[in-house]
């Protein structure tokens, strides 16, 4: 056992402070996108819609609505449409109401119009 | 605001800040992928260390405060899940973790009901696939009123000034 | 140690006893039809001859056809039988090769034939009340919520089968979990006891299951490798190489060199956090919460080299059908990667160190050489009880063929084996990431044709051979896909190797010591 507490003592402090302190580790995940919402026209929301796998993307007419709980970040809808849509960087994402994570994007116009 | 909300405004603040010292999590697995469980099982690990914020791993439901619930809820479940919830004391905290948890994945069918909101009332809603350590925290902390949420501020619009 | 080799000609063999008819030849699998009057005779041929029973799975169609996958491993070959049974009842195969048990009640289960004999099958993935329709019966009842089934329902609800109590005459049985404690899966199983000691142990697996094999029909291949990271997520990267290894094919396709030098990266990263995480498992099921959290900051340093060098702590979204969809970030593994490795190295050989430990974990939980072969284990499980599978050195496919892995085998099959074994395969699979660095990995996939066919794919999980089989429609959607993580295999082993004289607080070291998933055989 002292073999253990001399090797913890040199070891050293890896805690984060999280959240006293932003953790640098945060960096590297994988976040929810976050859409331009004058490039995605009604044509370019229909193709994320389907290319979502976890149903995250809904269109409601002019809107694109978009529940941040469903989402998985896997990156789909960004290789779908690279300069319409990026990571938002944001991971601290709980909340205390299911609609607060439905959030809207209003669209361009209808393609061809 | 009526006086009852006032009251109920009053005691929940009285239970957030007893909560926030010393809160004890029963996990409760629906039917995941078993990763949530690893980043939930990290979070008692040296880099994260719920410990120090007061938090704990508890085994047995009558000990707990917060319920954690990961997997998409599959209906064959539903009894268990239901047992442990009210084998809880009040007053108790259910957080809803993980992407199947809060509705993405699974389609809700024949096997799974697809969200755990579906069977148990949830608190606090954590995405993520599987949320990190980090994430899980902040949820925690969230739940406990020792941070304010910030979900609700995000536009998750690109070019917009920062919030 | 005694090994048992199959015959060279395994399969040239096997057309000579059944005689007539014509095997199909393609990417390392050979695919024998076989008439349903002569499958109980191929079965004894190919058991005699030492092949590996690795799966046996069904699929509805005009018939239901029954396909067996046996691991011919010194012909660096799988066979598949397929034969069609026309008639609910086939021939028993789980006398002549045992492994067999668990995949013929999930068959009775899903497509209603069940082996020849009246021998009682457990209900594995539907739920009780899930049943059929047993109204007009006596003593029957109506069933409960209908649950989808990938063919027809069985005309009769399975029994249980329970291993008779025999220790003492007094031994009594209790159901334990699903919900156990905190940050572990749920896992239901019965305990037969007589105080102490443990008589028997079976699980139920139905509160898990998510029917992914049914969710999967009708998705394109791309589609459906996003649920297939899900079946089993800590071997996501296994479970879905397998099954673009079988889509690939099916449509006969071959990613490029450079996209299958980066699965190998993925996978041995993903070999590397998994022995890890056990060895943080082993420590905390002996009380020992300083190896712990030693293991645990090696666990955490190779989550998060995961994230820098593919951008996710466990490398979801990596693999495509016909190649990958992200190349690693090169500098950052070779910066990141001897740090981690040196972590784990540390704390393992500081745990090899204290005896304390290593008596909880030696003569625990043994799994002997021949319950190893008659269950068909694979994976560590049966790499430490003597039997010499890698389904990367067997039927070496991808960056394999190239650079191989060491094999890592450990007569003892008790819970020490295991760890050694781990520690083994960590050590090989770093060297293994430097060559497959070297030699250039690449994103890149190539674009699937159209059209349909069957496939059978594999991947070597932390776990062990996973498999995966799948057959595709003219429209190129998926319309039967068979996944078989290696917990599908291994947890049969559990309820051996719990059963060898051990006691209760066991239970835990040998749990992690196998570091299965419910996930992945309830999937």
């Amino acid at each position: 056992m002292p073999l253990w507490f001399a090797r913890g003592l040199r070891r050293g402090i890896v805690t984060t402070r999280y959240p006293a302190r932003p953790d640098s580790s945060a960096a590297g995940l994988p976040t929810p996108p976050a859409f331009r919402a004058g490039m995605l026209d009604h044509r370019l929301a229909d193709l994320l819609v389907t290319v979502c796998p976890s149903r995250a993307l809904r269109r409601d007419g002019g809107v694109l609505l978009f529940d941040v709980g469903r989402c998985t970040a896997c990156g789909r809808c960004q290789e779908a449409a690279p300069g319409a849509v990026a990571p938002s960087g944001e991971f601290e994402l709980a909340g205390t109401s299911r609609a607060d994570f439905v959030k809207k994007i209003e669209l361009g116009p209808e393609a061809g119009q | 605001m009526s006086a009852e909300e006032a009251l109920a405004g009053q005691l929940r603040q009285r239970v957030a800040r007893q909560f926030g010292r010393s809160l004890h999590i029963r996990t409760l697995d629906t039917g995941s992928c078993a990763v949530c469980e690893q980043e939930i099982r990290l979070l008692g690990a040296p880099h994260y260390d719920l410990h120090r914020l007061g938090f704990f791993f508890t085994p047995a439901p009558r000990h707990a405060d917060l319920l954690m619930v990961t997997g998409p809820m599959i209906r064959a479940f539903g009894v268990a899940a239901r047992k442990t919830y009210q084998a809880m004391p009040g007053p108790k905290l259910v957080v809803a973790t993980g992407a199947c948890a809060l509705g993405g994945v699974y389609q809700p069918d024949a096997f799974v009901h697809g969200a755990v909101d579906e069977i148990l009332p949830v608190d606090v809603w954590i995405p993520g696939c599987p949320p990190s350590p980090l994430a899980l925290l902040q949820g925690l902390l969230v739940a406990v009123d020792r941070l304010a949420g910030k979900v609700s501020g995000l536009t998750f619009a690109a070019g917009e000034a920062p919030q | 140690m005694t090994t048992l080799q199959p015959r060279p000609g395994a399969a040239a063999s096997l057309l000579g006893a059944i005689g007539g008819a014509a095997p199909r030849e393609g990417g390392g699998v050979v695919t024998v039809p076989v008439p349903a009057a002569q499958l109980e005779t191929a079965v004894h041929h190919l058991a005699a001859a030492g092949a590996r029973l690795a799966d046996l799975f069904a699929a509805d169609g005009d018939q239901v056809t029954l396909r067996l996958v046996w691991g011919l491993d010194s012909e660096r070959q799988y066979l598949v039988t397929e034969t069609p049974i026309d008639a609910p009842e086939y021939p028993p195969l789980s006398d002549i090769a045992p492994a067999a048990f668990t995949e013929e009640c999930e068959i009775y289960e899903q497509f209603g034939v069940r082996p020849a004999g009246g021998k009682p099958l457990n209900r594995v993935a539907l739920p009780p009340g899930a049943g059929p329709d047993l109204r007009g019966v006596p003593g029957g009842r109506p069933p409960g919520p209908a649950l989808p089934r990938l063919g027809h329902q069985p005309p009769e609800a399975p029994g249980e089968v329970h291993a008779p109590h025999t220790v003492g005459g007094q031994a009594f049985e209790f159901p334990f979990g699903p919900v156990r404690q905190a940050g572990v899966e749920s896992l239901y199983y019965g305990l037969v006891t007589s105080g102490e000691e443990i008589v028997d142990l079976y699980l139920f697996t139905w509160h898990k299951h998510r029917g992914l094999e049914w969710r999967l029909r009708g998705r394109r291949p791309a589609e459906a490798m996003f649920l297939a990271e899900r079946a089993e997520g800590l071997s996501a990267t296994a479970v879905t190489w397998a099954l673009a290894a079988a889509v690939e094919s099916a449509l006969g396709v071959q990613p490029t060199p450079g996209a299958l030098l980066t699965r190998g990266i993925a996978l041995e990263l993903e070999r590397l956090y998994n022995h890890a995480a056990a060895m943080a498992a082993l420590c905390q099921s002996t009380g020992l919460s300083v190896g712990q959290a030693a293991a645990e900051i090696a666990l955490e340093r190779l989550l998060r080299l995961n994230a820098t060098t593919f951008g996710h702590r466990y490398l979801f979204g990596v693999l495509d059908p016909g190649g990958v969809r992200r190349a690693p970030d090169q500098a950052a593994l070779r910066d990141g990667l001897p740090g981690a490795y040196g972590e784990l190295r540390r704390a393992a050989d500081a745990l090899l160190a204290t005896n304390s430990f290593m008596d909880r974990l030696e003569a625990t939980g043994i799994v002997s050489t021949e319950q190893a072969r008659r269950l068909g284990l694979v994976g560590p499980v049966a790499r430490a009880a003597g039997v010499p599978i890698d389904c990367r050195l067997d039927q070496p496919t991808g960056p394999y063929a190239a650079h191989p892995p060491a094999l890592a085998v450990r007569d003892a099959g008790d819970v020490l084996a295991r760890f050694r074994v781990m520690l083994d395969e960590a050590a090989d699979s770093v060297r293994l990431i430097g060559d497959l660095l070297d030699a250039g990995p690449e994103a890149g996939t190539a674009g699937l044709p159209g059209g349909g066919g069957s496939g059978l794919g594999w991947a070597e999980s932390p776990r062990g051979e996973a498999l995966a089989w799948v057959s595709l429609d003219d429209g190129g959607r998926i319309t039967r896909a068979r996944l078989r993580p290696a917990s599908v295999r291994n947890w049969r082993g559990f309820d051996d190797a719990a059963r060898s004289q051990n006691v209760f607080t066991d239970i835990p070291i040998i749990e992690a010591s196998f570091w299965l998933t419910v996930a992945g055989t309830a999937r």
